[in-house]
Formats: structure tokens, C-alpha cells, sequence
């Protein structure tokens, strides 16, 4: 079976709206307008006004944000490199930071299903000098330095569409709040808002719609399709200290698939871990939280969890295609994409926020310059794809440019091919490995292969318990948002069922039933299955420390 | 129409409860802080009124610690017109100190109406109300599902064990608010916008220590096992006695 | 040695049943102070079931009458408690935490500038001052607090008291009150329509699953649910509103309603997670299901086994006769 087969192509009529379409209620304009409120999108608004701040000049920007509130959608493992915090905040102190400790322990273990073997760390896997943290805490502290700055931060809206004019991007519609399941409004109905801008900044995450419309519309192509992994993520307060960030590989992911895990301690008795597989596995049941649930007996694991207490469930996607999955360019008329959203993560080092960060920072000054000069053209913001290509972003990235590449060939083929390229700064294999989108990679379902797990609800828990977990109360009768393909037969809608960590696809008597309201904007869906599209604003999860 | 909304910072409903270190507080690390939505209620209702008047002002005023400014930009954000926030470090257990200080702000002000939720969230203490109408002097309606104003006569409706009691008072006057009596609206856009640049005035305040001390503050104890009262309905009879005497809840 | 005051309700003219629990809650509280328990009636004349107040420990009745007493009315009633409180020297005041009581309390406290404690679980007397016991956050946490000073005065959580038979002698008393009864009248009560409780908040849930087989079976629960006299609600799992048996707005449950009741009954209902996820902080949870395995189990303080459409109409009935 192949998933890309049974996937409806990206709802571009949805997606792409003339500027001026009919619908809207209330239209707003700024000069500068950020989808999306997390790292890239807040350290482009803070150091947009810090450059309008240090000229006495008066830049208006917005940031719109789906999650109800600051942080909410944010996941991340996560261990951070200080250095984008530090370019941003040059007063700031390291200890002021919203981190939750430096790195001073690190392990890498190979798991077999009863033992663990402590694995030399590799290189690009040190992480002395980074710092152990939630993204959602740093979210929220960006956003009340971007607010005590002037920006302003519209949290719970949605960005539905890009508003656009002939190339030009003019800016983004919200999505409608109070309709019901058919669309009818209700009593506390709120018509769309249009939002115009000069400059329209999508910083949408992993897997943004709109960043993917606009790469469409505009057929910007990068040399490989980007490829993703999702990763589900748990945190725990535990009897037993943690005093080490730990990383493992190995079971029970299968040797035919890409992952690992991660533990982090937030707090000697606060523990971050999770698991991460890529999207190109071959095993049409292999499901991710299940893994991690059977993970979480491994003694490596349990001796920490047992006696302790679930306190957040979460997951996400992760861009993982790298260097050769960088869209071409990432400016155009009126726009520029930032972030996950662009693709900068770095797999072998397990990075990706301060790539964000400083991501944004760079757009921030392609577009200050811009709106200086009264060009928010293409060639007027071609500067941040300058700025990003000189920059550690890309070279951090070239460095490792094949490394997940190669794991297409399986664990241990692909650890050799790491190492070999590791040894030689990249140069191995001297050319760029070709991958596939992960839809097109040919799934096989074996019945029984992958028995499931009873989750026992102190150490194991099922799919909806996570979905409770992470704070998802979305509304039950909002409209569907998930596009889902005709015809999705019951091989596939099982295959949905094991992708899906919040247990959105079930299959009941053969068919596929879609249970949207557990949706936690991963995003896998949209990357192998069903379409994601935004929906009512704050709905989804509502993450408090992932 | 003068109006008055006295509002209140307090942990979101889901919040995950953990006890602080002193066994006497909500340990407040990764707790979201919201309005209490009661107050939405009352924030909504004092719109409404205003609107339906054709002119006036709504006034937000909250008891509580510097963040509590964002509580009332969410008001703002609504539609307030102006906020004061009353500014204090930890609230303590005895509401009546609450009622005090938000009197002593109200007293000089001539408010037509003055509007609280019926309780928040956090401390269900559910008595600010009232006791605010006691300091002032006022008529106060509490619990008010239904309210309908006209030319300083109203009448409003609360529910009351197996009825509903319907109540006529005169303005000014206190009124505590709960759900049903209408739909809150969300905050528009333009009305974030425009709540960054409202008035909000911060006043310290200390209010008094009160007659209440905390002794402890702890998590109740845990469900026990369940048990199967028998089979049929012949087991009926023995269930409605354990619920009676056991559980209590009958 | 000090005399605690309980403020009964009566509506009708007839003492409601919460009095006798308010009279329980004082006789403990009186007890533990060495003082007498006097019961205040606020009515239009003399208020039927006074004289049962002795059996549940009432030392003294008190009937304080006015014209305007016959409804509710609350500025005269806190005048008139308030008066009686400041001229009686008492220990405590006790309330019931009814719509009427945490009404009625805070004005009374307001008049005597002493603090109140609403809806209290728990009551004791500790080194001379009163402390008290009430759920916060949602119930998710128990404070304790000691009252300084006197009186104390507090609300007590219905159906939390239960009454408890403690014979004194219930001497009766009676007085008129002067003046008006104040700004705030009840004009009247309007009868509560059946099912106009919302599943979030009514005290009681009964609700129903695929175990029902079809929609109109919906009326065994219905009936049950108005045997609690207004005090529950219908609630129905996703798989029956998903059905299209029930409206969306009943649903309970991880993508429906979350709840918290004293009482929740699941009937006809497996328990999925999902289902679960949206009852699990219900006070006491009573499952009806013919399978003994179904999960539901599990998670009830109280089960029973068998059919439902003999079960629950059984049950129906003693709720019935209980009210009566």
C-alpha cells in the first residue's frame, strides 16, 4: 500500500484566498504580520522591535497564534543551544534564560528489549554548554518580552488563508469561531478576520498549511522532498531523581525504521521523555505511542517511572529532511517562512529551536531593511535567504546533509553510513542521497504483527488518556477539519488508526471513523494521511510544560 | 449606565492540582491562569447593559497580584472600557477582606449596577457579592440567571433547589451572576487592540489580615476500590443504602 | 461554654429538610463548645415540623415572625438573624449551604464583620476554636481552616450532615419582627420544567449508553433522573449521541462534557477511556451494566450487575420513597 495514493491533494482553493474575497468580518493592517506564535515567529517580532526601538521608529506587528494561549501547541524534547537566546537578549544572562539547567551528564544507550548498552556519545550529539528546557516555558517568556516590547499577540486565531494580490502575499484570513458540525452559527459566532500586512512572516511550525500552499502556488521545489518523523512525548514526575539527559536507540523501534528516544529532567524529579520515529517506516501498523507505552517497561526507563505520575501527553511532527530539504528560497512578494516551517532542524544533533530563533531573527532584519526602503518585494527580502545560506544555519545543516538520509536503508546500514560521515565532516558519500516523500513510501500490513498493548493507566496509558492528558478539550461539535480522501480502504484506514497518536482514526466494522475533536495538530495526518486544516481557535491541546 | 465589574484571576478549571511546600497553597509552577468564568458572565452582562443603555462605562476591578492585569486586559478585550487593579501580594482565605477592599474602591463612585461572578473557581468561597452590597448598603441579587432592567425597576430570576425564584429589586444594586445568563462573547481582534490602550490604573493595596487562618491544604483522599452491591434488582435496595449511609450523596 | 445558633429554611411555611442537617451540624459543634443549640426559624407564622427540632438536638426553638416572612427575603432576614446573633452572644452560626443559605450567609457575616466559611464537609472544635473543612479547586483539594475570633459562621454542604437523632427539649419560642422586609422581594417561585439542569453542573448524573439499545428507552433514565426532584440531570456517552440518540450538548466524556457530581450513575455504559475521562471526578460513581467485566466496573464506587431495564426503575422507586 501506498499512503500517498488515498491522500486528497492540499486544499488550495482554501488555502489561497484573492485578497478583498467576501466573508470576512472585521480587517485589520499592520506592517508586519507573524503566523504564528513560536520561537522563529517570537524572535522575529521581538527583534523586529528591538531594531525599530533602537531607530525610534514605529513598526506595527501582530502575531497570530491558534493555541488559546501562549505555549499551548508548543512541543519540543527539549535541549537547547543557547546561542540564538544570546544574540537576541545580549543582557540577558544565561541564568535568566527560561531554561531549566545546563546539560551536565549525557548517555547514549542501545536498547534491546531487556538490556541497555551505554554507546560512545556521538559527536554531533554532545551537548555540553546546552541547556535542558520546555518550549512551552520559553514561549511564554518570549511572548511577555514581544508584548512588553509593543507587539501585539493575538492568541486563539487561527490563520486560515493566505490573503494574496497577483504574487503578491497581502496577508491571512482567520478561521471563523461558533459554527457548528454542518457550518450553521451559533449564538457566539465570529466571522473571519482579514488581516493585511506589508510583510507576512509564516512561522506555522512543522508541517505549516499555508507555508506548504504558498511553496505550491509559487513552485518553489527543494532538492529532496521534505521528509518528517513524529514524535510522542510524555512528562512524568518520578520517585527516582534523573540526573543525566539520556538518548536511545535501538528497541522497540523495528531495524527497518529511523528513531529514538529522549529523557530529559526538567527537574530532578520532573522527567521529559518521549519517543521519535520517522514517517517512513515500512510496517503499516507500527504505531509510535504504542511503542513508547511498551518502551516504558524497559528497566532503563521503568526504574524511573515506577511509583510516579503522568502529569502531560503530548506529540508532534518534526522536519527532518534537512539541508536537501530546504525549499529553494524561502522569500517572495510580500512573505517569508521561517523555522519549522522552512525545514531548519538538524537530526543528528537533535536541534531545531535556536535554528528557529535565529531564523527569525534574520527575517527580522530582511524585513526591517525592506520596509525602510518601501520594498517588500521578492528581491527586497531576498536578503533573509542570504542572511540564513551565510549563516550557521546551513553550514550546521550541510555538515550533517545525508546523515537521516541514510537511515533509508535501515538502523545499522544507516549507523555505519552516520559514522563514516561523521569521521569525514559530511563528505561521505559524496553525493546527496535521494529520498521520496514519506507517503510514497511503500507500507506493508501484517496482521497480528504488531500486537497492540492493554495499557495498565499507571505506566501505560491508551491514546484518548493521552489526548486527556494534553489538555485537549476541543469543542465537540466544531466542523471537521480533516480533508480526508474518498474511498479509504480498510487496509488504510488501519494503517490511519496506528498513525495517529491521538486516536482521531479508528476503524469500526471496516470502515474508518474519524473522531476529529482528539486532534492534537501533530500534524503526521497531513504528512501521510488526511489533510490537517486550521479550526476554531484554541482548540487542540493545551500543553503546559512539553 | 455606570457599571461596575468586579473580576478575578484564578487557575484554569483543568489545572492539575499539586500542593506548594508550606501544605497550605496551590503550588502554582505550569499552572495556566484565566478569568473565572463567572466573571465572563458578569463582564458580558455588564456589556450588554451598557449597549442597551445606549451610554456608560464599564469598569473592571480585580483584587490580586501584578499579573492580574492581564485578567483584566482579557476585559478590556471584551469591551471594558477602564480597569483598576487593586494590587496585593497572595489573597488570603477570609472573603470578607476581599469585600472590604473592593467597597472601599466602589463607595465613592456612584455605580448604577455592580456585577461579580457568583464564585471563582479556586476558592468557591461564593459570598464577595453579597457582603460588597452589605458594606455599600445596596439590594443585591445573587445567583442571577435571567435579568431584565427597566427605568431603574428589575426583576431577575435565580435558581433555587427545584424552582426558580423570580426577584424585583431597585437600582443601584449588587448582582452576582451565573451561567445561563448569557453567552459570553470572545474577544474580537480589534478589541485586543484596543484594550492595549485603555486605562488601567494599579493601586496598591493591603487588605486586612482577616479571621480565617489556613491550617492545611491537602489533596482528598484517593477513590477506593469499588464494589459490586449484588445482582438484579434485588441489589437496589441495599445500593440506595450505601449511598444513604456510606457515601452520603442521598 | 458557648451557644451556637442554627438558622433553619422553611419554604411554604414547612421546615425543608436541610434544617434537620443544620440542627445535626450545631448539635456537634455545640457540643464541643458545652453550649445549647438554638434553632431560628424565619417565617410568616409558626412554621410546620418545628416541633421535630428537639429529636435532632435543638434546645430551643425560635420563630422570629413578620408578614414579609413568608418568601425569602433577604435583607430582612439578615437584619433580623444578625440582631438576634449580636443580643444572643453566640459561639457560632450555622447555615445550610442551600441557594437560600449561601445567600443569606454572607449578608449576616457582612452585618457582623466576622468571616464566613461556605459549604463546609467537616466540622471541630480544636483547642477552643472552631475549624472547618471545605472542598476548593473543583474539589480536587480539601482546605482546613481555624476560625479566630467568634462567631463563627459557616455554611454546611448538603447532604453532607446527615441527621442524627440527639433528643433535647425544643422548647418553642416565638417573636415578631418589626419592619420591612427590605429592597429585594421574591415575588414568587416558579416549579423548576424536568430536565432543565445542564449535565456539567447538576449535583446528580444518570447517564445512559449503548446498553439502552434504543433512543426512546432514554425515558427509564429520565424518570429516574426526575425522582432526584430537580436535582439531575440526563447524560449519555459518545456512542449513543454519535448514534444520533441524544443532542451533543448531553454527551460526557473526553470530547464531550466533563462533569463532577456527587453522584454520577452510569448506566448501560462499558466505560471507555473516553467516557472515563470525562466522569473520573465524580464524587461517588454508581455503575448499572449486565456485564461484569465492563470496564465501568473498575472505576465505581458501586456496581450491580444485571439487566437495567428492571434495575433501574427498581431504583426509581426507592428514590422515590426516599423523597416522599
Amino acid at each position: 500500500m501506498i499512503p500517498a495514493r488515498y491522500q486528497p491533494p492540499l486544499p488550495l482553493d482554501r488555502l489561497l484566498l484573492p485578497v478583498g474575497a467576501p466573508g470576512a468580518g472585521d480587517r485589520m493592517e499592520l506592517d508586519v504580520l507573524i503566523v504564528g506564535a513560536g520561537p522563529a515567529g517570537l524572535a522575529c517580532a521581538i527583534e523586529l522591535a528591538h531594531l525599530a526601538q533602537r531607530d525610534r521608529t514605529d513598526v506595527n506587528i501582530g502575531v497570530l497564534e491558534k493555541a488559546e494561549a501562549l505555549g499551548e501547541h508548543s512541543l519540543s524534547g527539549a535541549v537547547v543551544n543557547p546561542r540564538a537566546f544570546r544574540e537576541l537578549f545580549p543582557d540577558v544572562k544565561d541564568a535568566d534564560f527560561p531554561f531549566r539547567g545546563p546539560v551536565e551528564r549525557e548517555r547514549v544507550a542501545l536498547l534491546t528489549a531487556r538490556r541497555a548498552f551505554t554507546l560512545p556519545t556521538p559527536p554531533t550529539m554532545h551537548n555540553a554548554g546546552n541547556y535542558v528546557a520546555s518550549l512551552c516555558e520559553i514561549v511564554r517568556w518570549l511572548g511577555e518580552r514581544a508584548t512588553a516590547l509593543g507587539v501585539n499577540l493575538f492568541t486563539g486565531f487561527p490563520a486560515a488563508s493566505l490573503l494574496v494580490n497577483g504574487r503578491r502575499v497581502m496577508g491571512v484570513r482567520t478561521t471563523a469561531t461558533g459554527l457548528d458540525r454542518e457550518g450553521g452559527r451559533l449564538s457566539n459566532y465570529m466571522a473571519p478576520n482579514d488581516l493585511l500586512a506589508k510583510v507576512t512572516a509564516l512561522a506555522e511550525g512543522t508541517r505549516g498549511s499555508l507555508s506548504q500552499a504558498w511553496l505550491d502556488w509559487q513552485g518553489v521545489t527543494s532538492e529532496n522532498p521534505q521528509i518528517f518523523a513524529l514524535g510522542v512525548k510524555e512528562i512524568w514526575e518520578t520517585k527516582r531523581p534523573l540526573d543525566a539527559i539520556v538518548h536511545t536507540l535501538g528497541w522497540p523501534i523495528p531495524t527497518d525504521a529511523f528513531g529514538g528516544s529522549f529523557m530529559y529532567p526538567l527537574e530532578p524529579k520532573l522527567v521529559a521523555l518521549g519517543l521519535v520515529v520517522g514517517l517512513d517506516y515500512r510496517d503499516a501498523a507500527l504505531d509510535v505511542h504504542e511503542l513508547l507505552q511498551r518502551m516504558k517497561r524497559h528497566p532503563l526507563f521503568r526504574r524511573h517511572l515506577e511509583g510516579g505520575e503522568l502529569v502531560e501527553w503530548g506529540a508532534k511532527t518534526i522536519p527532518e529532511g534537512g539541508y536537501y530539504a530546504v525549499p529553494a528560497r524561502r522569500s517572495g512578494d510580500g512573505v517569508v517562512i521561517l523555522g519549522d516551517s522552512a525545514g531548519f532542524v538538524d537530526v543528528p544533533s537533535l536541534k531545531g529551536i535556536h535554528y528557529a530563533m535565529q531564523s527569525g531573527m534574520f527575517a527580522a532584519r530582511a524585513i526591517y531593511a525592506g520596509l525602510r526602503a518601501g520594498d517588500a518585494s521578492a528581491a527586497g527580502l531576498a536578503e533573509y535567504d542570504r542572511l540564513v545560506n551565510a549563516s550557521f544555519i546551513m553550514s550546521d545543516l550541510y555538515r550533517t546533509r545525508n546523515m537521516r538520509l541514510a537511515f533509508k536503508d535501515g538502523f545499522y546500514v544507516g549507523g555505519v553510513k552516520a559514522g563514516l560521515m561523521t569521521v569525514t565532516g559530511g563528505r561521505f558519500p559524496g553525493r546527496k542521497i535521494a529520498v521520496e516523500p514519506d507517503a510514497n513510501v511503500e507500507r506493508t500490513l501484517t496482521p497480528g504483527a504488531s500486537p497492540g498493548i492493554t495499557p495498565d493507566r499507571r505506566h501505560t496509558l491508551s491514546k484518548v488518556d493521552g489526548v486527556f492528558k494534553s489538555g485537549n478539550a476541543t469543542r465537540d461539535t466544531i466542523p471537521k477539519h480533516l480533508v480526508i480522501g474518498s474511498d479509504v480502504p480498510a487496509a488504510v484506514a488501519e494503517f490511519y488508526a496506528h498513525m495517529c497518536p491521538a486516536g482521531v482514526y479508528e476503524v469500526v466494522q471496516g470502515a474508518l471513523r474519524v473522531n476529529a475533536p482528539n486532534c492534537v495538530d501533530c500534524k503526521a495526518t497531513d504528512v501521510l494521511g488526511p489533510r490537517w486544516t486550521p479550526r476554531e481557535g484554541g482548540s487542540g491541546p493545551k500543553y503546559k510544560r512539553m | 449606565m455606570k457599571i461596575a465589574v468586579c473580576i478575578k484571576r484564578v487557575p484554569d478549571s483543568e489545572t492539575r492540582v499539586k500542593i506548594a511546600a508550606d501544605g497550605k497553597s496551590l503550588d502554582e509552577a505550569g499552572v495556566k491562569f484565566i478569568l473565572n468564568p463567572y466573571d465572563e458572565f458578569a463582564v458580558e452582562e455588564a456589556l450588554r447593559q451598557k449597549e442597551k443603555a445606549g451610554a456608560g462605562e464599564v469598569v473592571v476591578i480585580a483584587l490580586g497580584p501584578p499579573a492580574a492585569q492581564e485578567t483584566i486586559r482579557t476585559a478590556l478585550a471584551m469591551g471594558a472600557d477602564r480597569g483598576v487593579l487593586l494590587q496585593t501580594q497572595g489573597l488570603h482565605a477570609d472573603g470578607l477582606e476581599t469585600a472590604r477592599a473592593l467597597a472601599a474602591e466602589l463607595k465613592d463612585n456612584e455605580f448604577d449596577l455592580i456585577l461579580l461572578g457568583k464564585m471563582a473557581i479556586d476558592d468557591y468561597n461564593h459570598q464577595v457579592g453579597p457582603m460588597v452590597a452589605e458594606l455599600l448598603d445596596l439590594p443585591c441579587v445573587t445567583t442571577v440567571a435571567h435579568l431584565e432592567i427597566a427605568a431603574g425597576k428589575a426583576t431577575a430570576e435565580r435558581e433555587i433547589e427545584g424552582g426558580v425564584e423570580v426577584v424585583e429589586f431597585s437600582l443601584p444594586a449588587v448582582l452576582t451572576t451565573d451561567k445561563g445568563l448569557n453567552e459570553p462573547r470572545y474577544p474580537a481582534l480589534k478589541g485586543i487592540m484596543a484594550a492595549k490602550k485603555k486605562p488601567l490604573e494599579v493601586k496598591p493595596t493591603t487588605p486586612g489580615p482577616g479571621a480565617l487562618a489556613i491550617v492545611s491544604l491537602t489533596l482528598p483522599p484517593e477513590r477506593q476500590a469499588g464494589k459490586i452491591v449484588g445482582e438484579g434488582s434485588a441489589a437496589v435496595a441495599e445500593l440506595v443504602r450505601l449511598l444513604r449511609e456510606e457515601a452520603k450523596v442521598l | 461554654m458557648s451557644n451556637v445558633l442554627a438558622v433553619l429554611e422553611q419554604r411554604d411555611g414547612a421546615l425543608r429538610k436541610v434544617s434537620h442537617e443544620v440542627v445535626t451540624g450545631a448539635r456537634r459543634l455545640a457540643d464541643a463548645l458545652s453550649g445549647n443549640v438554638d434553632a431560628l426559624i424565619l417565617a410568616a407564622g409558626p412554621a410546620r415540623g418545628a416541633d421535630q427540632l428537639g429529636r435532632f438536638g435543638a434546645d430551643k426553638v425560635i420563630t422570629l415572625t413578620n408578614a414579609a416572612f413568608g418568601m425569602y427575603a433577604p435583607e430582612g432576614y439578615a437584619g433580623a438573624i444578625a440582631a438576634r446573633v449580636t443580643g444572643g452572644g453566640y459561639g457560632a452560626v450555622v447555615f445550610a449551604a442551600s441557594a437560600t443559605g449561601k445567600d443569606l450567609a454572607p449578608r449576616v457575616a457582612a452585618r457582623l464583620g466576622r468571616p464566613l466559611a461556605q459549604d463546609i464537609t467537616d466540622l471541630a472544635v480544636d483547642g477552643g476554636a472552631v475549624t472547618l473543612t471545605r472542598p476548593v479547586y473543583a474539589g480536587k483539594a480539601l482546605l482546613r481552616l481555624r476560625v479566630v475570633g467568634t462567631p463563627a459562621v459557616i455554611s454546611l454542604r448538603p447532604n453532607v450532615f446527615t441527621p442524627v437523632e440527639r433528643p433535647k427539649a425544643g422548647t418553642q419560642e416565638s417573636a415578631a419582627v418589626a419592619g420591612p422586609a427590605g429592597r429585594v422581594v421574591v415575588k414568587e417561585i416558579k416549579a423548576a420544567e424536568a430536565g432543565m439542569l445542564d449535565v456539567a453542573e447538576a449535583p446528580i448524573v444518570v447517564s445512559g449508553g449503548r446498553g439502552l439499545k434504543e433512543p426512546a428507552n432514554f425515558r427509564v433514565l429520565e424518570e429516574l433522573a426526575a425522582a432526584f426532584a430537580g436535582r439531575a440531570a440526563v447524560g449519555a456517552s459518545r456512542a449513543v449521541v454519535d448514534a444520533g440518540w441524544r443532542p451533543h450538548a448531553d454527551q460526557v466524556g473526553q470530547t464531550g462534557k466533563t462533569v463532577s457530581p456527587t453522584l454520577y450513575v452510569a448506566v448501560g455504559i462499558s466505560g471507555a477511556i473516553q467516557h472515563l475521562a470525562g466522569m473520573r471526578t465524580s464524587k461517588v460513581i454508581v455503575a448499572i451494566n449486565k456485564d461484569k467485566d465492563a470496564p465501568i466496573f473498575k472505576v465505581a464506587d458501586y456496581g450491580i450487575v444485571g439487566d437495567l431495564f428492571e434495575v433501574v426503575p427498581k431504583l426509581t422507586e426507592e428514590i422515590k420513597k426516599l423523597r416522599g
